[in-house]
């Protein structure tokens, strides 16, 4: 029967079709159970590649970096003999650093914590956990978590030291490591304050906020108050606008700044009150 | 209320964003226009509203505004809103190498992205006056064709998802991923090749690829007859595209489309044939043509097309003679100057570049001419009087990619 | 007392109202429980009993309504679970098949996950209206459960006008999705809204036109009386009698369900979601469910009317007698015969059976956590229910063939809803509207005429 003569037999037909696909093997690849075949050539695999003797392929040469339109890679690394840390990242840090630089020429103070993660630690507690976990690189993520809930934070030892024991390589580490804003490399202070310095917040008078803050914690951006409780910091816009510059107490978002509520914060922390929800 | 007629200003200047009160009733917020188009388009007759077709749109085929402007259901006007995709493509190919270029050119029209990776590729290659291996030519060749095979299954896929049926896509994307799993086998990815260097390509065939090229063409005919048997005569898709915006030729000839669309029409317009280029005029193959200019003579050309594909595959396959891959090249790649404009024949349409070249490493100017973004220009002249329904069926007709429009 | 502040602090809002009445529920419970052990009980239960007696007709009509309620529930999550498996095969995929076994729990979650979202009220919205709206479509789909009968003399509600009453009520679906539509503060939800009630209007037509030859060859509008009429032998279903009416019901009943090919309100890749597009959480849950309930009520209908309700393919008393077993005593589930203590069915029964064993799971399996447990003892208590009606029912064989026969054929009918969904396209809205008034209003004329001038013919030839 033509189906231009039958009206609606086009439509049975295609549901016919339709019926007869249901009996037909299914196409869907059940992953984690069935994996599905990589062409040898795949290039997609985000890790880096080892050559045939073992060693680690990538140089740290930063070419691709460099190459990259849009500033997606973010590389870090300890040279083989363990004398610096490098660290390449998007535009935003390189900004930290232009000002970071920008204030030494000003002759202004700005301490130096580039060192700080390098000093030796006690791996005993270390070695417990990698006990523990197995010495499995794909416990990673449990063993960087239980690092940091040891030593605070993960110093560039532990992680060589995980490196070492478990064969996962350093730069995988640090890019777990990197992923997850819950683990950090550097040692908490015991308050962090934290000034958006973007140009929204600017207008909406951030620069005074900061500037009373320098005062009153007697520090300048980046660095820890003399008794070593507070560390100031400025960060990134984060596309939020309250009507006032956005300030960070430990993590807490103020709902409102102002250079009165700068001096009251900046007193309480130094006297070592806890800042609860902000008032 | 409003800021002085006679001064223009842009809602972008802070003042005006600060005089103006943000409310939650304007879809289209009040603009001061700056032509007369813009003073036509926005003012509201009697019962008319504005719809946003908002860049965020589960059938706009990428990010597109399209505002419209409609009498209950039928569409009295509309207006696009391009640039949502805007990535500064030209602009980044005039900082880097020519081989950058590439890999920048590559996310142009991501569906089949072997076409605008090829556009630096053969702009390079005519300034700089360079043959190809004959080897490399055919792979081009090859990779072209599955390319557009690729490219036409999921056309149909969207076509039929534009219009609510929900099983016509993953048909075409069961088809698409054999398709990608043999280029992944061949180029090492699946959507962004980065396969063609400028001189040949990278990397020769290999076996995983020919052995699941050859498994997949003793199928393909089989699969894309019965895909099409649940669509060419279903009743309710031909009554929804037949008939359906009507381009003739003086009007796509006008502006400036390319393609199926004009194919469509009864331009017998393909570049393969009027401006040929690599291995094409060595090989047999039809250009479907169609006189009537809907809808539905673009879906069915699309369904010829990937049938005059297969047959290329076929001749490329057969006549594919050994030799090397890619040309030798010197490291450092100084184009010598000049001007170069290469067009080639996407699944869109046809696909232009013009490079100027001033004899550095660099491309002084990269200039893209994407077909979507031409054949785009339809949808603003056939769709005023149809219904909302309608502008689906045209605008998935006329299969655009907006990272091709937007750059 | 600080020690309950601050887990009281925590609840969400409905948690705050259900932990409350729940915990009155079991106060009740412990309450009756010791009236009645302490003596005064005998005194008190008579004088409910005698109360109870004397409103016998509204207790029954209470339970009728809470099993129609709580049976929508199961039915929406098996329409769905069959949806995604059908869709997915027909699309040469698997469809959910992680949660439970080949993926059957998978609606449940769909639940959970519905109730779990952001409930929150866009600004500018009308907000008593939308708030209701989800209210009143979804009850005008359930309403329409009282008078369908699942087998015999298993109704709800027995009304001599009960097909009335069906479409009186379903047609109550238009007013809220008009609500939705306008009280979204949105463009989108308003041209949902309105071609919604358009299309959903102009087709009610067709659908009660073309019911109106069955009901001349039944001559009542009875459900239960037109299921009857078609016992026996297959052939006396009406399907064979009225075939055009059941094509122009069945086209009729995908548009009034919102079913592609007619699926322009939710028409997913033109307005978004249509009028639901402001809607979420248990509010979209709501226009959700309601919506494959109206394919249930509708595919039960088409069954009731066209194929035979809860009607076997042929009579096997017959085939029974023959064999040797007879048919015990045939007793139709009327619940009106379980007397005043059906109070207490759809109260304490099944939260407490669900409790019971959601704690039975939980102290078995307790890695599983309370959620899970409460999913697996609400799974078992329904399976218990179940279990519990068929085993009294196979002491009524027909009751629990019928129901087997009548929700087969259901179900049979919603997975061809289901394969209609995925094979075609949408019709556009003007073409929708032309083929409802300009096709099937005169083919469902055309069929009342012809049944009513051979019924004539028939009875002046008989005499």
């Amino acid at each position: 029967m033509r189906t231009d003569r039958v009206p609606g037999l086009a439509l049975v037909k295609g549901m016919w079709f339709a019926f007869r696909q249901v009996l037909r093997p299914k196409v869907t690849v059940q992953y984690p159970e069935v994996l599905n075949d990589i062409a040898p050539r795949h290039r997609g695999r985000l890790i880096l590649l080892y050559d045939e003797a073992g060693t680690l392929k990538c140089e740290t040469c930063f070419q691709c970096a460099a190459a990259c339109p849009i500033e997606c890679i973010d590389m870090g690394g300890v040279d083989t003999r363990n004398r610096y840390h490098v660290h390449w990242g998007p535009a935003e840090q390189y900004a930290e650093r232009r000002e970071e630089s920008a204030m030494r020429r000003s002759g202004r103070p700005v301490p130096d914590r580039t060192f700080d993660p390098f000093g030796s630690i006690d791996l005993a507690p270390l070695d417990a956990i990698l006990a523990a976990e197995g010495y499995r690189p794909r416990r990673s993520l449990a063993i960087l978590e239980r690092t940091q809930e040891v030593y605070g934070h993960l110093p560039v030892a532990a992680l060589q030291h995980v490196a070492h024991q478990t064969g996962a390589g350093y730069s995988e580490l640090y890019g777990i490591a990197s992923s997850y804003p819950h683990l950090r490399f550097e040692p908490p202070g015991s308050h962090v304050v934290r000034v958006c310095r973007c140009t929204q917040c600017a207008l909406l008078g951030g620069g005074r906020v900061l500037a009373a803050f320098c005062e009153h914690l007697g520090t300048d951006v980046g660095g820890l108050s003399p008794d070593g409780a507070v560390r100031l910091e400025t960060t990134d816009c984060h596309g939020e606008s309250s009507g006032s510059p956005r300030v960070e107490v430990d993590g807490e978002i103020l709902p409102r700044s102002s250079v009165e509520d700068a001096v009251r914060i900046a007193a309480a922390l130094r006297a070592n009150v806890p800042q609860g929800q902000a008032a | 209320m409003r800021t002085e007629p006679t001064r223009i200003r842009s809602l972008d200047d802070p003042e005006v964003l600060v005089q103006t009160p943000a409310t939650i009733y304007d879809a289209v917020p009040p603009l001061t226009p700056r032509t007369e188009r813009e003073a036509e388009f926005y003012t509201l007759g009697d019962g008319e509203m504005f719809v946003n077709l908002g860049p965020q749109h589960p059938s706009t085929h990428g990010v597109l505004r399209v505002v419209l402007k409609i009498d209950g259901e039928r569409i009295v006007d509309l207006d696009p809103v391009l640039g949502y995709l805007h990535r500064g493509v030209e602009k980044i190919c005039e900082h880097g190498d020519w081989h950058h270029a590439i890999s920048n050119c590559d996310p142009l029209e991501y569906a089949a992205s072997m076409f605008s990776e090829a556009l630096p590729v053969l702009a390079a290659e005519k300034l700089l006056g360079l043959e190809v291996p004959r080897r490399a030519e055919h792979i081009r060749v090859l990779v072209w064709e599955l390319n557009r095979i690729a490219s036409h299954a999921l056309f149909i896929g969207w076509l039929a998802l534009d219009l609510g049926g929900l099983t016509p896509i993953l048909y075409g994307f069961t088809e698409r991923d054999e398709i990608v799993e043999m280029l992944a086998a061949l180029t090492g990815q699946k959507l962004l090749f980065n396969y063609m260097r400028i001189g040949g390509v990278n990397g020769d065939l290999n076996h995983e690829f020919l052995s699941r090229l050859g498994d997949w063409m003793g199928r393909a005919g089989k699969h894309i007859d019965g895909q099409a048997t649940l669509m060419n005569e279903n009743e309710i898709f031909v009554n929804r595209t037949k008939g359906l915006g009507v381009i003739d030729r003086e009007t796509a000839l006008r502006l400036a489309m390319s393609g199926p669309p004009l194919r469509a029409s009864g331009v017998p317009y393909d570049v393969r044939r009027a401006h040929p280029y690599s291995v094409y005029p060595e090989l047999e193959f039809d250009v479907p043509v169609r006189s009537e200019g809907d809808s539905y003579a673009r879906y069915l050309l699309h369904i010829e097309e990937i049938k005059q594909s297969l047959r290329i595959i076929d001749q490329v396959l057969q006549r594919m003679p050994d030799g090397p891959v890619m040309a030798k090249l010197p490291r450092l790649l100084r184009v010598p100057p000049g001007r170069a404009y290469i067009a080639l024949e996407s699944p869109r349409g046809q696909y232009a570049a013009y490079a100027i070249s001033d004899g550095t490493d660099q491309p002084f100017r990269f200039r893209i001419h994407d077909p979507s973004f031409f054949n785009l220009q339809a949808v603003g002249l056939l769709t005023p009087g149809h219904l909302v329904a309608d502008i689906m069926a045209i605008m998935a007709s006329l299969d655009p990619i907006m990272g091709g429009i937007d750059k | 007392m600080s020690s309950l502040s601050d887990p009281w602090k925590h609840l969400s809002t409905s948690g705050k109202i259900i932990l409350p009445l729940v915990a009155l529920l079991v106060l009740g419970t412990v309450a009756l429980t010791v009236l009645w052990v302490v003596g005064i009980g005998p005194q008190v239960m008579q004088g409910l009993l005698d109360t109870a007696g004397a409103n016998i007709g509204i207790l029954r009509f209470l339970a009728a309504a809470t099993g129609v309620l709580l049976f929508t529930v199961p039915a929406a999550f098996v329409i769905i679970f069959m949806e995604l498996k059908i869709i997915a095969f027909m699309n040469l995929r698997i469809g959910p098949n992680r949660i439970g076994p080949w993926g059957t729990l998978s609606s449940t979650i769909h639940g959970l996950k519905v109730l779990a979202k952001e409930d929150y009220t866009p600004s500018g919205v009308d907000v008593p209206v939308f708030t209701l709206a989800p209210a009143v479509v979804y009850l005008a789909a359930v309403l329409t459960l009282l008078v369908i009968p699942f087998g015999p003399g298993m109704l709800g509600y027995e009304m001599e006008l009960g097909l009335l009453y069906f479409f009186a009520v379903g047609g109550l679906g238009v007013i809220g999705l008009m609500m939705a539509g306008w009280s979204s503060f949105n463009k989108y939800s308003l041209l949902g809204g309105l071609r919604a009630a358009a299309a959903i209007i102009s087709y009610e037509l067709p659908l009660i036109l073309g019911v109106m030859g069955v009901v001349l060859l039944a001559g009542t509008l009875n459900l239960g009386t037109i299921v009857e009429n078609q016992s026996g032998w297959f052939l006396n279903w009406y399907a064979f009698q009225q075939p055009l009416a059941l094509i122009i019901f069945f086209i009729a009943a995908t548009a009034e369900a919102s079913r592609t090919p007619f699926d322009f309100t939710e028409a997913d890749s033109e307005i978004v979601a249509g009028f639901a597009t402001e809607y979420s959480g248990m509010r979209f849950g709501f226009f959700f469910f309601a919506e494959y309930v109206n394919v249930f009520i509708l595919s039960a209908l088409t069954v009731t009317l066209f194929l035979g309700g809860w009607n076997g393919l042929f009579d096997i008393d017959p085939l029974l007698e023959a064999v040797g077993i007879a048919t015990p005593v045939s007793l139709s589930l009327d619940i009106a015969s379980l007397g005043p203590w059906l109070m207490a069915i759809p109260v304490l029964v099944l939260p407490i059976l669900v409790m019971g064993l959601t704690a039975l799971v939980w102290m078995v399996k307790s890695s599983w956590g309370f959620l899970v447990s409460l999913i697996v003892g609400f799974v078992l208590a329904n399976l218990l229910i179940v279990g519990a009606l068929s085993i009294w029912a196979l002491f009524s064989f027909d009751a629990l063939m019928g129901i087997t026969w009548f929700l087969g054929k259901s179900f049979a009918l919603v997975a061809l809803f289901v394969l209609m969904r995925a094979t075609f396209p949408r019709v556009r809205m003007d073409q929708l509207m032309g083929f409802a008034w300009k096709w099937m209003m005169p083919a469902a004329l055309l069929n009342i005429f012809v049944t009513a001038g051979a019924i004539l013919i028939v009875k002046e030839l008989a005499g």
